[in-house]
């Protein structure tokens, strides 16, 4: 019941493309009106190949972008969404900041592109990092397609050397929020480097998880106010909230 | 009254189904929208996640983790308590207007009375307990109750004792001798048993060398264990003259023909609504057309029909 009522379904979609950007990285591009309806930045799907019974889960996968167009036919898939509370939905009623930062971590960048568009294109500053080499085509399509990005990798390969908390700054503005999507290890730094605006910072959470409706309790992790499940009742949180140091280790 | 091409509904172990597809403990969330009409279509009744008495916070570390046609869980039964269940989520379940059955966490002797105490206070909201003896009896050896027929028919005798309505015993395949403990069930008053529940398994991150799972082993769910939950289906259906619900890899209507063939009177399925919210439709369509084809007029009558 924390769903806020809007359960997903079920869809069968068509992959019009898939861009890869790395060996294990992939743009997937996916005809399914329904969700690119109703989605917002921040919810994820669970997409699953249309048949058979292996692999047997859905994988979470951020909704980078939506749009309406043609679709060529291609592969099936299913696909459940949208899933859970997003930047704008997670705020319950808290009103959008002046400023937000956009800070992702490797794929994180997704959800946050997303956002941006959501955003009208206004960020205060675009901040993502990757690991370096080895990651030349996805920092390929971050270019392409955030204007103003301040790319950072850790071996100083691509952009500058350096990680996305390098680049962000050392107090936060009163007017500012940041929007973070990456690995766990980036969004507990972020957390520890504002420990008293947590609340102006909305994490966006990755969690290995079964069902992406709420029934496996596959995904809970501690917040202040009890266990929450990563997959509906986030995964966009205020950093404050989590339990950092209870985190289980998955 | 529209007439039905295909009857499938069933009556067993107190309860009477519109369909034979039952939706296994620990699957289905207390999210409003999921418990309407237009959520369950072919769903014929629901068993709730896990009652304890306490609240339970449930198993630290990985708790799911993908295998070849299935999955790992280690959740650890959590829950809010009794009292948690009967004030948020009693209402919702009672809303879905489909019989259910309240999963009960067997535990110690005084918890698993005390939890039962407390339903009964409520007793005309509840149609049906299923009894989970899955659970290590911490009073005894610590093996789970339903490893032994004496554990199974004691576990039962207690609830039996607590609960004059309904009782459904959800068997554990860990059991060594299926039979003995689907018959210690019978012979300690269930009026139906569920055959069965996840099978132990585990994993092994290579990485870090050490067991996924912090409790090392882990229950193991999805189609992969399909072939086994119907031996133990079998094997049950064998021992017993009470009804038996196959449970353990279902994700379709042949699986739950099976079922049905080898002596299960209904179905419970659990890992497949993760990835398949319309399964039940699907299953309650695949076997109407199954029961036409076949020119049978109820799938009760096809209730061990296989049996050879």
């Amino acid at each position: 019941m924390t769903c806020g009522g809007r359960a997903p379904r079920d869809y069968s979609a068509r992959i019009e493309s898939n861009r890869l950007l790395g060996e294990k990285t992939g743009l997937l591009t996916v005809l399914c009106p329904a969700i690119a309806a109703s989605a917002e930045p921040g919810q994820f799907v669970m997409v699953r190949p249309g048949g058979g019974d292996d692999p047997f889960l859905g994988r979470p996968l951020a909704v980078a972008s939506v749009s309406h167009g043609t679709f060529t036919l291609g592969d099936e898939l299913t696909v459940r969404g949208p899933i859970g509370q997003g930047f704008f939905s997670s705020r319950e009623g808290l009103p959008l900041p002046e400023k937000v930062i956009l800070a992702g971590g490797a794929v994180g960048a997704a959800p946050l592109l997303f956002a941006l568009e959501r955003l009208g294109g206004r960020a205060e500053r675009t901040v993502m990092g990757v690991a370096g080499s080895g990651w030349e085509d996805f920092a390929s399509w971050l270019m392409e397609v955030f204007p103003a990005l301040e790319l950072y990798s850790d071996d100083g390969t691509l952009g500058i050397k350096g990680t996305v908390l390098s680049g962000l700054p050392e107090e936060l503005p009163g007017n500012t929020e940041v929007w973070a999507c990456g690995p766990e290890g980036m969004l507990r730094a972020l957390a520890a480097k504002y420990p008293s605006d947590g609340g102006r910072i909305r994490v966006a959470l990755e969690a290995r998880m079964a069902c992406g409706m709420g029934g496996c309790l596959g995904c809970v992790i501690p917040t202040r106010s009890g266990q929450k499940r990563v997959c509906v009742d986030g995964p966009v949180f205020a950093a404050s909230e989590v339990l950092w140091n209870e985190f289980p280790s998955r | 009254m529209n007439s039905r091409p295909a009857d499938l509904s069933v009556s067993l172990g107190g309860l009477d189904l519109e369909s034979p597809v039952i939706i296994a403990s620990g699957v289905w969330p207390y999210e409003s929208e999921l418990w309407r009409e237009d959520r369950l279509e072919g769903v014929g009744a629901l068993c709730t996640k896990a009652v304890s008495l306490e609240a339970r916070r449930g198993n630290d570390g990985m708790r799911v983790f993908e295998t070849p046609c299935g999955m790992l869980n280690s959740i650890g039964l959590q829950n809010g308590g009794v009292r948690s269940f009967l004030k948020e989520y009693l209402p919702l379940v009672k809303g879905s207007n489909r019989p259910f059955l309240v999963n009960l966490v067997m535990e110690s002797e005084g918890d698993v009375r005390a939890n039962i105490a407390l339903l009964r206070e409520s007793s005309s909201s509840i149609p049906a307990i299923e009894l989970n003896i899955s659970c290590p009896n911490v009073d005894g050896d610590g093996m789970a109750w339903g490893m032994t027929p004496e554990g199974t028919a004691h576990a039962t005798a207690i609830a039996r004792e607590e609960w004059a309505g309904p009782l459904w015993v959800k068997l554990t395949p860990q059991a060594p001798d299926i039979a003995a403990v689907a018959k210690a069930a019978e012979q300690s008053g269930a009026d139906a048993l569920v055959c069965g529940n996840t099978w132990l398994g585990m994993a092994m991150d290579i990485r870090r060398k050490r067991p996924v799972f912090q409790r090392v082993v882990a229950g193991l769910s999805g189609p992969a264990v399909f072939p086994l939950a119907l031996r133990t289906v079998w094997q049950a259906a064998g021992a017993v003259t009470i009804p038996v619900v196959g449970c353990g890899g279902i994700a379709g209507w042949e699986d739950g023909a099976a079922m049905i063939l080898a002596g299960a009177s209904a179905l419970e399925i659990g890992s497949s609504l993760f990835t398949d919210f319309d399964l039940p439709r699907k299953i309650t369509g695949g076997l109407r057309a199954w029961l036409a084809e076949e020119k049978e007029p109820s799938l009760a009558a096809l209730v061990g029909r296989g049996r050879v």
